[in-house]
């Protein structure tokens, strides 16, 4: 566990120190703390920063704006955050100091199925939201009906039927090779995309690998052994996903590398070089549109002109989503009043997505996952373009 | 699986992921046994400074812009140079004290993790690569970059052999290990010795981070792997033996090469753990290491 957000947290608790002194005398905004957990370390970094970035820039908004009013009172919003480490036992541990330490009722985040599902077993029970992002059903489909989660970007069960049927008109595998690491993430989402690959005609070879290898030449020669003529890196965390790519193409595989999953595309340029020409992935947002200028703006403006991930609106989204549901159950404590307050809050548009559609009860039995545009793109002269818009169906 | 022994193509190029797997695997694993083999030291912080090595060379050839000789040869002494306080300041202390050194530097090497995310972040940085290409022959596909990483490994420890065995300090060096004592007796300073063994454990171990990382990637966490797999290495070799270094490494990384592509990654990591087991169990001293 890292303590990244000591110092905030010290932060934190001397402004606390410094309000409570200061309102004995005068009306001052009360700090109300948004918990956040994500990788901050290792190849889901990313990821967590994603998740760190856009509640942060959710959050400077609503405060640049003089706080949140709820209740008839005036809060000012922080954020506190814990990393993952993109394990299980790290968002378990994560989720466990938000709750019961920090008396936090609403989390963003993590991202990875694995530190989703742990931190779930905590913030469910005592009805803390938890807005995520992981690839197992399980996230949506539980004991729980899912009571007090939300998903904020789609998965393969909702993007994979779109993006397959794209798949098969426009790239013409016939023999799929998927590398997935050996863990809980792996094992529960390789076999659905297996069989959807089944369903519509296209033969797959699947194989795993440790978590934390970072040396996958040995398997993507047994995958081209078993003569692929289209390598998905699906659901690999970008620092690994950047170095199959640039691996795969160094032992020379030259057909298809894509990613239905993901996604990661700025990383996996930046890893590859080069070997990223002719790559196709799935990715969550278009960065070039009219619609996302504010905040991309916003973004260079506190961070600089970097990558943005684009997993970076998605919670931004989910955040800003957050934080109406609360300002429209007008509580800051009861937490089924903001959940049914989210759940109604289809229309609200956060203004990167366009409006909120909820979706998932056909697949999960519950609608508390966001239904998004997506997008293909493929990497020409180093940049990702925009090949193709898609939405769920 | 039988097409796959039979074809000239795959095997060659399973020979060539199991060389550049290994080159990296050795390089690692031989400043580890140094300190082992001579100061009785299980340096856990090892991996920290391969993770120093990288980020020296992302500064030098990705930030400074260095031709890339000048880059590899400047990063490990630029790793290997401070690291001399470091020696003084920790190393020193826990020398032929084998269990307070594990306890000691598995502090030291978590400091040096979580001072290197406070001081960069924990972003995955990318050394660009210096050779892109591809060479191809006789339909094998051999990778420049990996080509140059199984050079710069073999004049490293070609230059690491004729130092051990050709020079005197070398012969001092191999003295100390054999018995400290006596080699102080006959006028050896084994202080010195000390110290020059460790600046060459570091130069070693910053070379293997600096190609490692430019290789896969650099982050304050890359160091985690290099040291798992100097285990290995040197549990199979033997600890505290050199060429036993060199021999588990070509060992561990043709496994994983050769299992992996014709069984699958989980294979690959149960085989390399299970033939650690059984040594330890029939052959605790390990291949080529001497029972105490």
């Amino acid at each position: 566990m890292i303590k990244i957000s000591r110092r905030n947290a010290l932060a934190g608790i001397a402004a606390a120190a410094a309000i409570a002194t200061v309102s004995s005398t005068a009306l001052a905004a009360e700090t109300l703390r948004i918990g956040a957990i994500g990788s901050l370390s290792g190849g889901g970094t990313a990821w967590g920063l994603a998740i760190k970035r856009g509640a942060e820039l959710a959050i400077d908004e609503v405060n640049q704006a003089g706080g949140l009013s709820v209740g008839g009172k005036n809060y000012n919003l922080e954020l506190l955050m814990y990393d993952d480490q993109y394990t299980g036992q790290g968002g378990k541990t994560a989720a466990e100091r938000l709750v019961f330490q920090d008396k936090v009722k609403y989390i963003v985040g993590p991202i990875g199925s694995n530190p989703v599902l742990s931190a779930m077993e905590v913030t469910t029970p005592q009805k803390v939201l938890l807005m995520s992002n992981g690839y197992t059903p399980k996230i949506l489909d539980n004991e729980h009906k899912a009571s007090y989660n939300f998903r904020f970007t789609l998965t393969n069960l909702e993007y994979a039927p779109s993006m397959m049927k794209w798949v098969k008109e426009n790239l013409k595998v016939t023999k799929v090779g998927i590398l997935v690491p050996n863990d809980a993430i792996g094992q529960s989402v390789a076999p659905p995309l297996v069989k959807l690959y089944q369903d519509n005609g296209i033969q797959t070879v699947v194989d795993y690998y440790e978590r934390g290898s970072k040396e996958f030449s040995p398997l993507i020669t047994r995958l081209m052994a078993a003569g692929i003529d289209g390598f998905d890196i699906n659901f690999n965390a970008p620092g690994e996903a950047g170095l199959m790519v640039k691996q795969a193409r160094q032992i020379g595989y030259d057909k298809l590398v894509y990613q239905m999953g993901g996604p990661s595309v700025p990383e996996i340029i930046e890893v590859a070089g080069q070997h990223s020409e002719g790559f196709i992935s799935y990715e969550m947002f278009d960065f070039d549109a009219p619609s996302a200028q504010p905040f991309v703006k916003a973004y260079a403006a506190k961070y600089g002109k970097g990558i943005i991930n684009s997993q970076t609106p998605a919670f931004y989204n989910a955040t800003k989503i957050l934080i109406e549901a609360i300002r429209r159950a007008d509580t800051v404590d009861d937490t089924t009043k903001i959940r049914d307050a989210v759940e109604k809050l289809a229309g609200y548009d956060a203004g990167v997505y366009g409006p909120v559609r909820w979706t998932g009860k056909a697949i999960y039995g519950v609608d508390h996952q966001l239904a998004l545009p997506f997008y293909v793109v493929e990497v020409k002269n180093g940049k990702p373009v925009t090949r193709a818009v898609l939405s769920v169906d | 699986m039988l097409s796959m022994l039979t074809n000239p193509t795959i095997l060659g190029q399973i020979v060539v992921n199991g060389m550049s797997l290994s080159s990296i695997y050795i390089l690692v694993a031989l400043g580890f046994t140094l300190l082992f083999g001579i100061m009785r030291v299980v340096n856990f912080a090892h991996g920290e400074f391969a993770m120093l090595g990288g980020f020296a060379m992302y500064y030098l050839y990705a930030v400074f812009s260095l031709p890339w000789v000048a880059a590899i040869l400047l990063a490990p002494l630029a790793v290997a140079i401070p690291a001399l306080f470091l020696e003084w300041l920790v190393f020193r202390w826990f020398y032929q004290k084998m269990f307070q050194s594990m306890i000691g530097l598995l502090g030291l090497s978590i400091v040096m993790i979580y001072s290197a995310l406070l001081t960069w972040d924990a972003f995955e940085r990318n050394i660009p690569a210096a050779f892109d290409g591809i060479l191809r022959f006789a339909g094998v596909i051999l990778p420049i970059d990996r080509l140059v990483t199984i050079g710069v490994s073999a004049l490293a420890l070609g230059a690491f052999y004729f130092l051990m065995v050709h020079t005197r300090i070398g012969l001092a060096m191999r003295a100390a290990a054999q018995d400290v004592e006596i080699a102080g007796t006959q006028g050896i300073d084994t202080r010195k010795i000390y110290r020059v063994a460790f600046f060459v454990a570091i130069l070693l171990a910053a070379l293997a981070g600096a190609l490692y990382g430019q290789v896969y990637a650099v982050s304050p966490f890359m160091g985690e792997r290099p040291l798992f797999v100097a285990f290995i290495v040197v549990i199979l070799g033997g600890m505290g033996s050199i060429p036993g270094a060199a021999l588990g490494g070509l060992i561990l990384g043709f496994t994983e090469s050769f299992l992996g592509t014709f069984y699958g990654g989980s294979v690959a990591s149960y085989a390399s753990f299970g033939a650690v087991i059984l040594l330890l169990i029939f052959r605790p001293w390990g291949l080529l290491g001497k029972p105490e």
